[in-house]
């Protein structure tokens, strides 16, 4: 195992596949005004939430300080370490120099820490006592190039004090190492200090030195110390290009401002050469000094983001940037001073509900992207939930109310439940009353509730045909109100056709949440109409696909390790990542995408800062707590096919998939691929797979919580997980066959199909009908590894994939 | 400039069209007609991000 530090709840290696490991740093009241103010006012919620902030902008260790003149350090830090180490899933650094502090948070400290820091000030006899602790508690150690001399400011110096103290650490105390982090002291070229123009070269120097003559060991620096004294939007930018120098001559770790970071590709060529100027001390030729042509060419940047010090805002602005902007942190406190000023209505409706309009507009404009959209809903829920003991009964009643459900059969909600919280959290009143709804409970709770609308959903096309049949069943039951249709499988001609004319009140399909809210809009103001078809100029869908296909007789059949069928319940789950496509996960699931209002470079730095690291930290923690128990049901079985049907031999039993075959050229048709029983009979392989029940346990309990970001977050993972497990095993039968040749090189590869063969999964387009489910599942018997069929043979857990498996090179997907 | 399927991942690279589809090399994302769609996944060009 690499060398790692640990919390409670995961590991982080100390070098980083990516350097550097980042070191949040505004955990201090030395550093930071927010949180000095939080400390002094014995607020170490507010403290903590300034943690949790830093890990969510991607710090990876938390540095904590509490070290203040006129405080108990002890008693602060000792607090402050243990309610960190509940909250926080990344691990921490012990800031002080205290060595009573170091071991009494040591001690309570349930993990693998850094002790930040040791040196040779005052010869050695603290570092000697904090060096026992290290190797007693097992703890990781920075250590500053300082010597009973002062600093050390040149990289002679630096290289010479590191070296004392490592064979002292190494050699006296048995420390070994990787245990250590040098920190050869980062000093700012900003503020003029003439003895000081070099200090970022001997700092470079010195770790490039450090690591070759000193093998084994980390190294770290302070960073944001190179820019003091220089304006935040200047800082900014020579922070980050001082960490590119320092990560290039092999620094290790950085304390810094995890959301203050720039990518060196978003800073243009022209701003480096200053940086890299100044870093340097490159005169140039210049008559002025790389400070003062650095100083000049920066005095017009703006800081792009705010700190969110908003006081200086009347708090009606500063509530509704909140909600924009999705930050929850600190709201009630806005939402207290607006009470004394305004009625609760008021302020749900003034304020709180354009703002959450105004959000649906970014969207609309591609400026803000779904996961943002969900973190603005719950800015708003959290303040509609603060403000509901203020109001009136009778306030809670207003607003348009619609019922939601996933129709009969169907065990999907992840749409239903994403217009449930944009509708919930644009003022109207959701009654979701879940999935599988038969029509007849449709109708009864539309009219106990007494809704203004109903809202239909269903993922595959057997949902489409029950919403279209229950149609009349709505119209004699005597409901007149609108109805919305939502699902995949669903097209706007489909309802115009299919639906709209069996009801006597207006139809209308919605291709996702804003279609639906902008549905409820027109209904408010009148104008909502049914859906009604395209023109028929419009062209139908192209269909892709080679037209000329003549299916090879003579391919060779495989031999099976078996006939029969097997359960695997022992899939280790991380063998499933490689295979996740995270192209579809991060922009289809998530909704990250690219829209034409962004940059490639500010798409990759959103990938940097905010995705990758989400995604890290799923795994991580889906690992950690076991939410993924991947199983497979999987078989190979005698077949000959016969026209359109495989006929599948299980024991006595002769089983008839049927499968529809392509209307124009080529033609095709799954049972193509198997040989018929003149030609010798061929092999069908199937799976059933599933990553368990555990996972879909957790999701719902975070969207019961209301923690929307995070349930479309876990919601998408699992379903991509549960596609890469299919990706992986049908990998295994390809194997076990023995037609698996090189595998794909990489995640397009799979996509393309760049392997031998094909899978086809019942319900999809060459296989669409479910009801070849009943035999899958005599079969295969999935019942075993916990996966079951509602009544209209859909798999339950949602989490779960089926597919027959052909081997015929030629096979590859099609649609039908 | 190529393009990405935000469903499924393929991507559309004009230097080399689309064969399933009979489009020619050359031909830029902008310019596939309006019902074109994704030749692993079906989906509709909407679907689609820029990806250089």
């Amino acid at each position: 195992m690499k060398p790692s530090l640990s919390s409670l709840y995961q590991a982080v290696e100390i070098g980083q596949e990516i350097p550097p490991l980042l070191i949040g740093e505004r955990s201090n009241p030395n550093g930071s005004k927010k949180f000095r103010e939080c400390l002094l006012a014995d607020d170490f919620d507010g403290c903590l939430r300034i943690g949790l902030d830093q890990e969510a902008k991607g710090a990876q260790v938390l540095d904590i300080c509490a070290a203040y003149v006129g405080r108990d350090e002890l008693a602060d830090l000792t607090q402050l370490v243990r309610i960190h180490a509940e909250s926080l899933k990344i691990p921490i650094m012990i800031d002080s120099t205290n060595a009573d502090c170091i071991e009494a948070c040591l001690k309570i400290y349930p993990g693998r820490c850094i002790i930040n820091s040791i040196n040779l000030e005052d010869g050695g006899e603290t570092l000697d006592r904090v060096c026992r602790l290290a190797k007693k508690y097992g703890a990781a150690v920075v250590a500053l190039t300082i010597n009973e001399q002062g600093m050390a400011m040149t990289a002679d110096e630096k290289v010479e004090t590191a070296r004392q103290i490592y064979d002292l650490a190494v050699g006296k105390h048995g420390l070994r190492p990787q245990d250590l982090l040098f920190d050869p002291l980062t000093f700012t070229i900003g503020a003029g200090d003439q003895n000081l123009l070099d200090a970022a070269i001997q700092t470079l120097d010195g770790i490039r030195r450090i690591k070759a003559e000193l093998p084994g060991v980390y190294t770290l620096l302070g960073l944001s110390n190179i820019s003091f004294g220089l304006p935040p939007a200047a800082r900014k930018i020579l922070n980050s290009v001082f960490l590119h120098e320092a990560i290039e001559v092999g620094l290790d770790a950085a304390i810094i401002d995890a959301g203050k970071i720039l990518p060196l590709a978003q800073i243009s060529e022209e701003d480096r050469v200053f940086c890299r100027d100044l870093i340097y001390n490159r005169e140039q030729g210049a008559e002025k000094s790389p400070l003062m042509r650095f100083i000049d060419h920066f005095s017009a940047r703006v800081d792009g983001d705010e700190e969110g010090e908003s006081e200086d805002k009347r708090p009606e602005e500063a509530l509704h940037e909140k909600i924009v902007r999705g930050d929850k942190d600190g709201i009630e406190d806005i939402l207290a001073v607006l009470l004394d000023r305004y009625p609760p209505l008021d302020i749900v409706n003034q304020i709180l509900v354009p703002a959450m309009r105004h959000v649906g507009e970014l969207f609309g404009k591609g400026e803000l992207l779904l996961p943002f959209v969900l973190q603005s809903a719950e800015a708003m829920k959290k303040s509609v939930a603060w403000l509901e003991p203020h109001m009136q009964k009778v306030d809670q009643e207003e607003g348009t109310k619609v019922l939601l459900a996933t129709v009969q059969g169907d065990v999907h909600d992840i749409g239903k439940n994403l217009v449930d919280i944009l509708l919930s959290n644009n003022g109207y009143k959701v009654f979701n009353i879940g999935i599988k709804v038969p029509a007849e409970t449709i109708i009864a709770k539309a009219r106990e509730l007494d809704v203004d609308m109903i809202g239909l959903s269903g993922l595959l096309v057997k949902s489409a045909i029950v919403m279209q049949e229950s149609m009349p069943q709505y119209r004699e039951a005597g409901l007149n109100i609108p109805i919305l249709l939502g699902g995949a499988a669903l097209t706007s001609d489909f309802v115009a056709t299919s639906c709209v004319p069996n009801y006597d009140a207006p139809v209308v399909y919605c291709a996702d949440a804003f279609a639906g809210l902008k549905a409820l809009k027109d209904f408010e103001a009148g104008r909502l109409t049914a859906t009604v078809a395209a023109p028929k100029n419009g062209k139908a869908r192209m269909k892709p696909g080679v037209k000329d296909v003549t299916i090879d007789r003579s391919h060779p059949v495989p031999e099976p390790p078996f006939y029969g069928l097997r359960h695997v319940v022992d899939i280790d789950p991380a063998k499933l990542f490689p295979y996740v496509n995270q192209q579809a996960l991060f922009r289809g699931r998530w909704g990250y995408r690219r829209t034409s209002s962004s940059s490639a470079e500010e798409y990759a730095e959103l990938m940097r800062t905010t995705v990758t690291p989400l995604y890290e930290q799923l795994k991580t923690r889906a690992l950690q707590e076991g939410l993924l128990q991947p199983k497979a049901a999987y078989g190979y079985f005698r077949c000959y096919s016969e026209g359109d049907t495989v006929f599948v031999e299980s024991g006595d039993d002769v089983m008839a998939f049927e499968f529809p075959r392509q209307q124009s050229p080529p033609h095709l048709c799954i049972a193509d691929y198997y040989r018929s029983r003149e030609e010798g009979g061929d092999v069908a392989a199937f799976f059933v797979v599933t990553i368990g029940d555990r996972i879909a346990a957790e999701t719902k309990r975070l969207f019961e919580a209301d923690a929307y970001h995070d349930y479309l977050m876990l919601h998408g993972f699992s379903v991509e997980v549960t596609d890469a497990l299919a990706e992986y095993w049908h990998e295994e039968m390809r194997r076990e066959l023995g037609i698996a040749r090189e595998k794909p090189a990489d995640m397009t590869g799979y996509v393309t199909q760049g392997y031998q063969g094909s899978r086809y999964g019942f319900g999809y387009p060459a296989c669409p009908d479910l009801d070849a489910h009943t035999m899958l599942f005599k079969l295969l018997e999935p019942e075993a590894i916990g996966v079951t069929l509602t009544e209209t043979m859909e798999m339950v857990p949602e989490v779960s994939t089926s597919a027959i498996i052909a081997h015929h090179p030629q096979a590859k997907y099609f649609a039908v | 400039m190529r393009y990405i399927c935000a469903n499924c991942g393929y991507i559309y690279d004009p230097a080399q069209g689309d064969p399933m589809n009979d489009i020619p090399p050359g031909t830029a994302f902008a310019d596939l007609p309006d019902n074109w769609v994704c030749p692993l996944c079906y989906a509709d060009k909407d679907t689609f991000d820029p990806l250089d």
